[in-house]
């Protein structure tokens, strides 16, 4: 059902002609199809539903009054900023996709140590910003290149510094948030008038509701603009890049060092990260560059470092000897960044990094001690800036298993799954076969540590549909794996039960089906019970898990 | 290839949004943190590298037809490249700005182009020129008096080449024909091709129109061949990516430079010498027909191999055009060599520079859409506190020359050239 022509007025008097439209052209451009990047979804065939009109609005009000037409005539709405996940995407056939990109600024608040950012202000530019004044931000594990509102307001938020600084849980200060019935709601400190410098009070402590602990990916209206909490940086005022594209890489001086730690066994890896949660030393803690594979990630070290290497001298590089002992050496290993805010605090988280390597039996991966691997890893980590790297080899990919929780549990199976991953590149050619082992992932999700969030790296080709669906029997059968050891849904199958594969959303009975049986359904009644309040309508989407309170059992 | 040998790559495209930005690692500021002039004018994703993709995608799907919309939206794209880069920072599998450029010519060969496409395309068919109304018995008027041979009629080690910009705008001739005395004062024996000096068509390609391209450029190719050519210098950076790059494809095999390339060379050798200063602040402009799209073209032939599975590899290696290795630093050394020339840079510089707004033949498509984009590196460079931007193309200097920046003021702008006289 076309938009009448009413309403398409409607809507174009709100944002001028300029800025709506309704060609089909433009409205193809709108779709996401999950085997190119889904984020969580898995790969799937299926474009998501093609929009009635895109639209663009350019400030809070614009958003508000396009939300009550939405009311008034019963349509879908979705806002989205990068369109990078399919999570941004409408999921129904009466439903318009709101584009967020006019709006990015970014402001800094340097004595409250905070950003009040509007939606497009992607994550490379707010910490440009913040650097400038001595701070910086948490970016999530996805890149600089995400949204800071949407991962911070929208969605879980984790990434290699929330060891330092925090996941978006934590970052989240006040927001101006137009409720999916068209009012706006101004939380915490900003309610009541005072400025956006705290998320719970004085004004309304909504952050629970608004994002919890996994956020609504778009499902409650439409922040418009949020505070994130901003940490100290001990660094330049930009990036000293040197080095030619795109092996771009950074001297940061005495006070910053990225270390590759290694390990014998699995044991001594997580007492080292259980230490590092302790010892609250690091910058920056992370499993990176196994997202190469086991048996590929020094070979492509090499590759990406280097201006003139390419991909088809993979496999010369896995024939050599010193690549080989680095893959040795680097097996059981993540990256750690060390920042000091003084020269004696630098020495000491130095002495602090070596005495828990000789606790642990670890060590310091020589290669990536070299002066060019060095800076390329450190502007990585500091940056995020090469994490499309996650496409490099085959142009898709999807973060299986989800090992995701306290790291002695985590290591009690991960050679299990990495067995099962190896099985498969051996015995299938529909994903990469990288050495099985491609974990990658925080050494932890929370500020402080205490919680790893991570991902077997799975490379597949979107343009080969046997491609496609051999890494779809993979996820599946990592269901059982992931399921026998309590662990979950995979992955990338943590949105399977808010969207259907075909992209379209389900409906309230189904998810009454779904989450009647979840082990605590009153989760899901309430969350049903605070969207009557917000969206008696329904009109953001199913991302949000709802259960009718009378079918709570 | 055809528009539906990109098929893989529309389908291999993660969606990331690099191709809207410069390399992350640049970014200095949200002000000029993105790359893209037509995303930038338009703001609808359509616009975007991905979103061409998406669209193309569509239109072979039959999903979307080439209607007005969808026409003016292909041909909004300055053919800059600036996405090109950036996707290529982590992808090596992914051509987006030859994308691009096919998805143009789809619409051209579908009768799709603008109305403003149309007098350049005329001219170029009927008076060898992308100039409107300028006239071939014209082109070679500002050359009168420079005793420049003939390369028909005498040899020359070099051949100069100003390009139809330089050839018929009369704000910039003066510029040609001070380059003309520059290497004439250093010595270099210096011809052009008289009669047989046509357009380059190299904007032609950008626009999408390949069949006109193709012809000017075998047409130049024989001229260049029989009057033995060597060695081509050009003022312009567009004639210098059509010469080494396009024109290298259908078989042109001589040295090709731009002005700076060669005097930034003169100077090295002695054979220019400043003797005046020149105290000014000035910022560079890299123009993306010299820098990024500068680069050497290398032949190749071969196929997609996959690795390990599913990696994807080139068999032979195939080139890779990502900036790496354009022109950039022989304008910087020209500048640095000026006595009491400072140079500042904008923070889009090199390899990620923001487009003048001229490109794929905007500044007569779409107007607007050029003037804004000019604009932006206005009000890049007035952020630097220069006195003045320079550039090395006739197209970026005369689109800037009527921009205003985003406070409505403007700057001068200079072309490389002017200022080397300037100091000696």
């Amino acid at each position: 059902m076309a938009l009448s022509r009413e309403i398409y007025q409607a809507l174009e008097d709100i944002v001028g002609k300029r800025n709506i439209s309704e060609d089909i052209g433009v409205c193809e451009t709108y779709r996401s199809i999950p085997s190119q990047s889904s984020a969580h979804y898995g790969p799937s065939e299926h474009w998501t539903p093609l929009p009635q009109a895109v639209i663009m609005p350019g400030s809070t009000e614009e958003v508000q009054n396009i939300i009550r037409i939405c009311n008034k005539y019963g349509i879908e709405f979705k806002a989205s900023t990068t369109f990078w996940a399919t999570m941004g995407y409408i999921g129904s056939d009466y439903a318009i996709q709101l584009d967020m990109r006019r709006m990015k600024s970014v402001e800094i608040d340097v004595k409250n140590m905070t950003a009040i950012v509007e939606p497009f202000a992607v994550a490379a530019t707010v910490q440009a910003e913040a650097m400038k004044v001595g701070l910086n931000l948490n970016i999530p594990g996805v890149g600089c290149s995400s949204s800071t509102l949407a991962s911070t307001a929208g969605w879980a938020g984790f990434g290699p510094a929330s060891i330092f600084m925090g996941a978006s849980p934590e970052n989240l200060l006040s927001a101006e948030w137009v409720l999916p019935n068209g009012e706006v709601l101004r939380t915490g400190s900003l309610g009541s008038g005072d400025g956006w410098f705290c998320g719970e009070g004085p004004g309304p402590s909504t952050r629970g509701i608004l994002r919890g602990i996994f956020g609504p990916a778009g499902s409650m209206g439409v922040c418009t603009k949020i505070a994130v909490r901003l940490h100290p940086w001990p660094g330049p005022a930009d990036f000293p890049t040197r080095g030619t594209i795109p092996a771009y890489k950074a001297d940061m001086g005495d006070n910053f060092k990225c270390y590759t730690l290694c390990f014998p066994d699995w044991q001594s890896w997580a007492r080292s990260v259980q230490y590092f949660h302790e010892s609250d030393v690091l910058y920056i803690g992370h499993r990176q560059f196994t997202m190469f594979g086991r048996n590929l990630k020094a070979a492509m070290l090499r590759i990406i470092t280097d201006p003139d290497k390419q991909l088809c001298d993979l496999p010369t590089l896995l024939e050599d000897e010193e690549i080989k002992k680095q893959n040795e050496s680097m097996k059981l290993d993540y990256q750690i960044v060390i920042a000091g805010m003084t020269e004696r605090d630098m020495e000491y988280k130095e002495k602090a990094v070596d005495e828990i390597l000789a606790q642990t039996g670890g060590w310091k991966n020589e290669m990536m001690l070299e002066k060019d691997m060095h800076d390329f890893a450190l502007l990585y980590l500091l940056r995020l800036g090469h994490k499309n790297l996650n496409y490099v080899m085959c142009g898709a990919y999807e973060g299986t298993f989800g090992l995701s929780g306290n790291v002695w549990k985590t290591i009690q199976v991960v050679e299990d799954a990495v067995k099962i991953k190896r099985d498969w590149e051996i015995n299938y050619d529909h994903i990469a076969a990288t050495g099985g082992d491609s974990a990658m992932g925080g050494t932890s999700a929370l500020g402080g540590g205490g919680w790893t969030g991570w991902e077997f790296f799975t490379n597949f080709d979107a343009y080969d549909k046997e491609s496609v669906r051999g890494t779809c029997k993979f996820i599946d059968g990592n269901q059982e794996f992931q399921t026998k050891h309590g662990f979950g849904p995979d992955f990338c199958r943590w949105n399977a039960d808010v969207r259907h594969m075909n992209g379209y959303n389900y409906t309230q009975e189904e998810h009454d089906e779904i989450f009647k049986n979840a082990p605590q359904p009153l989760v899901y009644a309430y969350q049903y019970k605070i969207r009557e309040v917000v969206n008696p309508n329904n009109l953001c989407g199913s991302y949000l898990r709802t259960l009718t309170p009378s079918k709570a059992k | 290839m055809a528009l539906k040998d990109f098929r893989p790559m529309m389908e291999r495209c993660s969606t990331c949004t690099h191709c809207k930005f410069i390399p992350f690692d640049k970014i200095k500021s949200i002000r000029f943190a993105e790359n893209c002039p037509s995303i930038g004018y338009y703001n609808f994703n359509t616009y975007s590298a991905r979103g061409r993709f998406q669209l193309a995608q569509s239109i072979l799907d039959g999903r979307t037809d080439l209607n007005e919309t969808v026409t003016e939206t292909i041909h909004s794209c300055t053919s800059c490249g600036a996405c090109d880069v950036t996707c290529k920072v982590c992808r090596y599998n992914l051509e987006p700005l030859e994308h691009n450029i096919e998805l143009k010519a789809y619409a051209v060969e579908n009768g799709k182009v603008l109305e403003g496409q149309k007098p350049v395309i005329e001219n170029l068919k009927k008076e060898n020129t992308m100039i409107p109304k300028a006239k071939k018995a014209n082109r070679i008027d500002w050359a009168k008096d420079l005793n420049l041979k003939d390369l028909f009629k005498e040899k020359a080690e070099v051949c100069f080449f100003a390009g139809c910009k330089y050839s018929y705008d009369e704000k910039l001739q003066k510029i040609a024909q001070n380059t003309v005395k520059l290497l004439q004062s250093a010595g270099v024996d210096l011809g052009y091709l008289g009669a047989a000096d046509n357009c380059c068509a190299g904007r032609a390609k950008q626009m999408g129109f390949f069949e006109e391209f193709d012809n000017s450029a075998n047409n130049n190719i024989k001229a260049f061949q029989k009057s033995g050519v060597k060695t081509i210098v050009t003022p312009c950076s567009d004639c210098y990516h059509a010469f080494k790059r396009q024109y290298a494809k259908l078989g042109l095999e001589v040295e090709v430079l731009h002005i700076v390339e060669y005097v930034d060379k003169l100077i090295q050798e002695g054979k220019i010498k400043f003797t005046k200063s020149v105290p000014m602040t000035v910022t560079y402009h890299d123009p993306c027909h010299l820098g990024r799209l500068g680069e050497d073209y290398i032949p190749w032939e071969g196929k997609e191999k996959k690795i390990l599975n599913q990696i994807h590899t080139w068999e032979p290696r195939r080139p890779r055009y990502n900036g790496a290795y354009g022109i950039y630093d022989a304008p910087r050394n020209i500048l640095e060599a000026i006595p009491g020339l400072k140079l500042v840079e904008m923070e889009r510089i090199r390899e990620y520079s923001w487009c003048c707004g001229a490109g794929g033949g905007c500044n007569v498509s779409n107007p607007e859409f050029s003037q804004w984009t000019a604009g932006e590196r206005v009000t890049e460079a007035n952020a630097t506190g220069a006195d003045a931007m320079v550039t090395a193309c006739p197209w970026c200097k005369d689109n800037f020359l009527d921009a205003v920046d985003e406070n409505g003021n403007k700057i001068e702008v200079l072309d490389i050239i002017e200022l080397v006289r300037q100091a000696m």
